[in-house]
């Protein structure tokens, strides 16, 4: 097992180089550069010249990597150009943003997907199986952007039942400690900061969860009609369990397994940021301070932001083989 | 019972006639209403891209000023059965037109994405060795960064555009396909009839070609399928980030979402068509995926 774990990451370092070279090479084939995204079409040719000079983008582009390599090294991920500030300080309130969101989302596909799909598979053939195959096909089908303004409409232009933007009131003041509202509420001990930040998060984590509901509710169901006519079950039945023990020890139990990985993976994906969720609810996250970046050309927020989702992707990919050999038994890496 | 098996059980199907995989993939998947609903709802917009211009009842650029005379554009009536976009253009007719556009760029995008991962797949899992390694490795490295955001990359790269966009969409699924086939090859390079085939001196690429691919390709067949699905809901994603065809003339279906934002209050229904056309069109490739996946399953060959 340590052996497979050392392995997976050291097999991590040659992706992420990768990945930093690429992003580093895309960068300079991007058309326009930051100088002209920030100073506008009328600018001089000494204020771009001044302004390339300051962040060091007249040099050949080998020596621009190799500088961003040894400040990557002493653990600074740059400054961004639009905002001036430090790239850790924008990780540090947008990743918090990004892990709120997309652990809502999979927590709603969770509680809603599996005893949906359990349901389904214990109704098997019946109406709600039918009901929730049908609706988990349409879930897939729907472009989250478009459930994203259509929740918008229903809920927050229609009802007014709920914010539509942003993850508090705007004239909100509040102290944010961790950068996770909900835990700050509960930190600060205000449950009208609380309720603020959890009717603002109800939109996008319906929609940004759509998707992976779909997937959990189909997998449980696919899952639990497998183990359902497992030698086990029978036995555990044949011996008298009540049906409730029979379910939730023997059948759930071993059903879950499939359904958990799935989990890992569809967290993995959301975690990298969810760029059009974000986008809609206007959602200070990852996915969307990364697309701004590529707008306006912030070059460091592009190497820094790129390199960071993507190691938090393949880090979670690598816990989600890991945690798959810890809950299955039947599985060890060697 | 395996998960395609216990979905398949519910297609209830009967006892197929012996013939070839195909043959018998074929006779199943015409007895799958699921799939017979995603080939009509398909076939519907292909018409309708075919034939926009017989069947729109306006021309998508015409303009009724009229309709949008007093500032806000106006809802569905007889003459605009859709209502009229802001320019007081007849919504219908766009999304009419905006088939051709759409259908035509996931179809784009997935050739693209199948036939580059096609070839570095099966050089990967028939070569092996080093080049094996430097193809997997640079595959890893695309799916590190997500999607979207690569596909952003992409058109940024290459300027915003129709064109742009199917190649942006194209490169992302470079990585599936190649992997998928790289898998599907190795499994079946071990089998007899290669090793057969070899024995009686078939050479190397003549192997690959009419013994390892056929066999291996069921599964991207598949794939490709379901990926044009994601294809068409990340080309309109694209669009709706404003990174689409940049003519406003050209109808395209995530394009024509962009802004609707802003006039959910007075004119949700310019989010809700153009919606639903993307739905129904996604809905209708992930049936038949779904029918494939099914009928091609060699363990439910001759089931009943």
């Amino acid at each position: 097992m340590l052996r497979f774990v050392v392995r997976r990451l050291l097999l991590l370092i040659p992706i992420l180089f990768g990945v930093s070279v690429l992003v580093f090479a895309w960068i300079h084939a991007l058309p326009g550069s930051p100088a002209e995204a920030l100073l506008g079409e009328h600018a001089t040719p000494q204020a771009v010249a001044r302004l390339r000079h300051m962040y060091g983008l007249d040099k050949p582009i080998p020596i621009q990597y190799w500088n961003y390599l040894k400040t990557l090294a002493h653990g600074d991920l740059g400054t961004s150009i639009t905002t001036q500030r430090t790239i850790t300080f924008e990780l540090g309130h947008r990743f918090p943003a990004t892990v709120e969101l997309a652990l809502s989302a999979m927590l709603f596909s969770i509680i809603v997907g599996v005893p949906l799909g359990f349901v389904a598979a214990k109704r098997y053939g019946g109406l709600l199986d039918h009901f929730s195959l049908v609706g988990s096909l349409i879930g897939i089908s729907i472009p989250i952007f478009f459930l994203g303004l259509i929740l918008k409409y229903i809920f927050a232009v229609r009802l007014g039942w709920l914010p539509s933007i942003g993850r508090e009131s705007v004239l909100a003041t509040r102290p944010h400690p961790t950068n996770f509202y909900l835990l700050d509420a509960i930190i600060e001990g205000d449950p009208g900061a609380f309720w603020d930040a959890l009717r603002h998060l109800i939109l996008p984590a319906v929609a940004l969860g759509s998707i992976p509901l779909a997937v959990v509710a189909r997998i449980t169901r696919a899952a639990v009609l497998d183990v359902q006519n497992e030698d086990y079950v029978r036995t555990a039945r044949a011996k008298g369990l009540a049906p409730f023990v029979v379910d939730s020890r023997h059948v759930m139990r071993n059903a879950l397994l499939p359904v958990s990985t799935i989990v890992g993976l569809q967290t993995g994906l959301l975690l990298s940021g969810a760029v059009l969720t974000e986008t809609i609810f206007a959602w200070p996250g990852i996915g969307s301070w990364l697309k701004d970046a590529i707008f306006n050309r912030d070059y460091p927020v592009l190497q820094g932001g790129v390199l960071f989702v993507a190691t938090v992707f393949v880090f979670v990919n690598l816990l989600v083989d890991l945690s798959y050999a810890i809950i299955n038994p039947r599985i060890r890496y060697s | 019972m395996s998960v395609a098996e216990i979905e398949a059980v519910d297609v209830g199907y009967e006892v197929a006639p012996s013939g070839g995989l195909w043959r018998d993939a074929w006779w199943r998947l015409r007895r799958n209403p699921g799939a017979i609903a995603g080939f009509v709802l398909v076939g519907a917009f292909l018409l309708l891209a075919i034939f926009a211009p017989l069947v729109a009842p306006h021309n998508p650029n015409e303009q009724d000023l009229q309709a949008v005379i007093k500032g806000c554009p106006c809802g569905p009536s007889r003459a605009h059965l859709l209502g009229v976009d802001t320019l007081g253009r007849d919504e219908l007719s766009r999304i009419i037109f905006g088939a051709r556009f759409s259908l035509l760029i996931g179809v784009v995008a997935v050739t693209v994405g199948l036939t580059l991962g096609l070839l570095l797949g099966s050089i990967a899992g028939y070569v092996g060795g080093w080049i094996d390694s430097v193809i997997m490795r640079l595959m890893d490295i695309m799916l590190a960064i997500p999607g979207l955001l690569f596909a952003i990359g992409i058109v940024a790269m290459l300027k915003p555009g129709l064109f742009q966009i199917m190649i942006a969409v194209g490169v992302v699924n470079i990585p599936i396909f190649a992997r998928l086939l790289r898998g599907s090859i190795l499994a079946q390079r071990e089998n007899d009839f290669v090793l057969a085939a070899r024995s009686v001196g078939v050479k190397r690429w003549q192997i690959l070609g009419s013994h390892v691919l056929p066999n291996a390709i069921s599964p991207v067949i598949v794939q490709a399928t379901l990926a044009l699905a994601t294809a068409i809901i990340d080309v309109a994603g694209l669009g709706f980030l404003g990174l689409g065809p940049q003519d406003p003339g050209t109808p395209e279906w995530g394009t024509m979402l962009t802004e609707t934002d802003r006039y959910l209050q007075s004119a949700p229904y310019l989010a809700i068509f153009p919606g639903i056309a993307i739905v129904l069109s996604v809905l209708g490739f992930n049936l038949i995926g779904d029918g494939l996946r099914e009928a091609l399953d060699p363990k439910l060959r001759g089931r009943t």
